[in-house]
């Protein structure tokens, strides 16, 4: 199930996200305030996390920093009504946020960067579980090899099997 | 003699022409300062504005979801139909949603409208004349315009006593009270509490604005109502607003002081007006 957190201290912006986002069958955890998105990082893995910039006491960007550090496989977004340019700089320098979307916004606009983020997001998930399966692979064949080291040190000869031009197994001493 | 006979039209013109060069300052100050708010403003009709938008393509969308069930009907629809297209597009929860759908867009536009009639109240440029105004809501006003300035920088707590209606120019009152609050609110450095207080005592109406924030360097004290003296980095202060504000309670016969906040820390701020100014009540009486 793909996790989406909602970070904005306006109560009625959660609200209208959440019946924006409603039938796209993701689950969306809506916070008002930063403390208890922080709560909500400790027990959620989100694909995506949506962020207001300017709320009180810990702005956006310090919050997304900081999500960034506890969950940094979630595409990051700020949707913001204050578009000057230094808190976008800060969004993008320091956040590396995946969008900087601006209030208003246009309902399409905002699903279509979710979509997109949630790709990433997967993609990148996909890539992590892919690059886990190798890794245990490689554990295996390494312990395999080892033991026929160890057969092979025991019983030279043990690990090759010789055939004849039949391919029959040929057993003993020629 | 002559001469000096001859001066006071010239004396007068110059004073005329002063007099307007201080009018002229005294608006540019407020434009001013209205478009160092403005960014803030923006802020503020962005957000509701936002979930409005938003809501009415929502709307939109519930709509098309009713308007399947009313076609439905319409159509003669059996009512096994009728059930399962109502499961099928939510209806128990579409019905609940479009009343706090409605309900909270309402209050966005309301909290525009607000926002807009503050903004046209306060940069209003009226005859300058005195009038019995109530200080509370010219306060209120105030505190619109200047919300999203103090809402990220403190909690405003209001102490209001008993004030009857004040003569004065209100927009300009409120030019004075704006700069307070702003002041208050650039001296608070992450979260502080401003209070603002009021009360009548012998028939003069008090104003105090006091924050919790860094306060006034003992130093600067006596400097803070000379024109162009300002602490504030380039960009944030003119450096005018309270040699205006001064002025301004000066023109009212009334006087604004600054000392340490009563909690030792911070500023506080008082404006002493006259309920009646001087001139006026010797008018009423001969009338």
């Amino acid at each position: 199930m793909i996790k989406i957190q909602l970070v904005d201290d306006e109560p009625n912006i959660l609200n209208a996200l959440k019946r924006l986002l409603r039938p796209h069958g993701w689950e969306i955890h809506a916070f008002d305030n930063v403390e208890a998105a922080l709560g909500g990082l400790m027990e959620h893995n989100y694909a995506v996390i949506i962020s207001d910039y300017q709320m009180p006491t810990v702005d956006g960007v310090t919050y997304l920093q900081f999500a960034k550090q506890r969950q940094p496989n979630a595409m990051r977004l700020v949707l913001s009504a204050y578009g000057d340019r230094n808190s976008m700089i800060k969004a993008i320098n320091q956040a590396e946020v995946y969008r900087y979307l601006s209030k208003p916004w246009d309902d399409y606009e905002v699903v279509a960067a979710i979509q997109s983020a949630i790709d990433i997001y997967q993609l990148k998930s996909e890539n992590q579980r892919l690059l886990d399966e190798v890794h245990a692979q490689r554990q295996m064949i390494r312990a395999r090899e080892q033991e026929l080291l160890r057969l092979e040190k025991d019983n030279p000869g043990i690990t090759r099997v010789q055939r004849d031009v039949d391919g029959s197994v040929l057993i003993g001493d020629q | 003699m002559s001469d000096i006979n001859a001066r006071p039209s010239e004396q007068e013109r110059l004073n005329a022409r002063l007099e307007q060069a201080n009018r002229q300052l005294l608006q540019s100050e407020k434009l001013a300062a209205i478009g160092q708010l403005a960014a803030g403003v923006a802020h503020e009709i962005n957000n509701p504005v936002g979930y409005v938008y938003s809501n009415l393509q929502s709307l939109g969308t519930y709509l098309e979801d009713l308007f399947r069930l009313t076609d439905a009907v319409g159509g003669g629809a059996s009512l096994d139909d009728l059930s399962a297209i109502k499961k099928n597009i939510d209806y128990s929860f579409l019905k609940d949603d479009l009343k706090d759908l409605l309900a909270e867009s309402r209050e966005g536009i309301e909290r525009v409208k607000t926002i807009i009639s503050a903004m046209k109240d306060f940069s209003y440029i009226e005859d300058e004349e005195f009038k019995p105004a109530d200080l509370h809501r010219g306060i209120e006003t105030t505190l619109n315009v200047v919300n999203n300035e103090l809402k990220y920088k403190a909690t405003v707590v209001r102490e209001f006593g008993d004030l009857p209606e004040v003569e004065c120019i209100s927009s300009q009152i409120n030019q004075v009270v704006m700069n307070l609050l702003v002041n208050a609110a650039h001296a608070i450095d992450d979260f502080g509490e401003i209070i603002i207080r009021t009360r009548c005592h012998c028939n003069w109406a008090i104003v105090e604005v006091e924050d919790n924030g860094k306060g006034i360097a003992e130093e600067n004290l006596h400097r803070i109502f000379e024109p162009f003296f300002t602490t504030k980095p380039v960009g944030k202060g003119t450096g005018l607003g309270l040699s205006l504000s001064f002025n301004i309670v000066q023109k009212h016969n009334g006087n604004i002081t600054a000392e340490q906040a009563s909690s030792g820390k911070g500023t506080c701020f008082r404006i002493s007006l006259p309920v009646k100014q001087p001139e006026a009540s010797a008018d009423n009486e001969q009338g």
